[in-house]
């Protein structure tokens, strides 16, 4: 059975036509034991404001939509008991994004920066059906599946110090994309991503905070992506001196 | 200096993962014995004589390794406080911040260099 107590939850709300600064509501409000942040979110604009806006979809940790600073963390909502939270929490959107209204932030310049990393297979010519599947071992998986899980839920680049500082940073979730294509056997990208991965904003801004790979929420460890990736750019930076064209 | 420090970012970051890495094995066991095994005679005193470290200093391996723990934490700090200082807000004086830590670095590593070249020479 669920107990029914209650709790107060310190909201952000901006609304960009009304308000110059983003201002903290705080409403208090009946929740039951088993409730996510998410959860007291909804209820909030479902029985008490409906004007509050906040992004969310699939409740199950997959979307990625939900991600806001809970107490000043960034975590998916609807992955954060309530009960683990006193008996205020403070929800604000996440941090380094521009606020467009109350909860929800701009994704256009993560869109952009996820795009910079070229995360796909990039191969000189087309297979022909004819050839087949391509083959790849479970080892050969097990290099980069990890770094295959993102859901780009963004709590790296809420969490991430240099994304914060750097406003060109790629940011861990389009590194650790991008380093991901470059561990795949069926990709021949690597050499056009490194050029991207070693100019400004890239693997080497990191100062290996490693604050995205504590708050991911599905285990990527983009931090890791990082730091190998950035081992991979010295050999290749040191082969372009050695071989014509790093030895490609 | 900061398209220069791009350029040459692959190798600052070898020093630096060289530095931490002398670092965190050789350094605190250099301060256990020169700090408290030493003094404390659990460690015979002789092994450091001037003689001996003379000895050492004065070989090929002896003098790479004193010449790559002295100048390669100096990277890794330059490296660090660099980057503490990007954390802290200052990119927009990374280039100035940049040329005195690495500055400072490369003349410590030439320093240590010629210290340890003259005991050859």
């Amino acid at each position: 059975m669920n107990e029914i107590n209650k709790k107060t939850v310190k909201v952000t709300r901006f609304d960009p036509d009304q308000d110059e600064e983003p201002r903290t509501e705080a409403y208090e409000i009946p929740v039951q034991d088993d409730w996510k942040v998410l959860d007291a979110l909804n209820y909030i604009k479902d029985e008490v404001d409906p004007s509050l806006s906040h992004r969310w979809s699939c409740r199950m940790a997959v979307c990625g939509s939900c991600g806001m600073q809970v107490n000043g963390e960034p975590k998916l909502t609807c992955k954060t008991a309530l009960s683990d939270y006193e008996d205020t929490v403070e929800v604000a959107p996440l941090a380094n994004f521009p606020i467009i209204r109350d909860l929800v932030v701009e994704l256009e310049g993560f869109m952009e920066k996820m795009k910079t990393a070229k995360p796909w297979i990039m191969s000189a010519k087309e297979r022909a059906a004819e050839e087949g599947p391509t083959s790849q071992s479970p080892e050969e998986l097990a290099a980069f599946k990890q770094f295959s899980m993102c859901i780009n839920c963004m709590l790296c680049y809420s969490a991430c110090p240099v994304v914060g500082n750097e406003p060109d940073f790629l940011g861990p979730a389009a590194l650790a994309l991008g380093h991901r294509y470059n561990q795949d056997t069926r990709d021949e990208g690597s050499s056009e991503r490194n050029e991207i991965f070693r100019d400004e904003g890239g693997v080497f801004a990191c100062s290996y905070a490693n604050e995205c790979s504590q708050v991911c929420p599905k285990n990527v460890d983009p931090s890791a992506a990082i730091q190998q990736a950035k081992l991979l750019n010295v050999i290749d930076w040191a082969k372009s001196f050695v071989v014509p064209r790093g030895g490609k | 200096m900061k398209f220069l420090m791009l350029k040459l970012e692959p190798i600052i970051w070898q020093l630096f993962g060289g530095g931490m890495m002398l670092g965190a094995f050789l350094y605190p066991a250099y301060l256990l014995v020169i700090g408290f095994t030493a003094p404390l005679g659990i460690t015979p005193i002789e092994g450091l004589s001037y003689e001996r470290v003379l000895g050492l200093a004065s070989s090929i391996p002896g003098s790479v390794l004193i010449a790559a723990t002295i100048s390669l934490p100096l990277w890794a700090a330059a490296h660090h406080v660099r980057h503490i200082f990007i954390d802290f807000g200052g990119l927009e004086r990374d280039g100035f911040v940049g040329l005195v830590c690495y500055g400072s670095a490369a003349v410590g590593s030439a320093l240590a260099i010629i210290a340890v070249l003259r005991l050859h020479f």
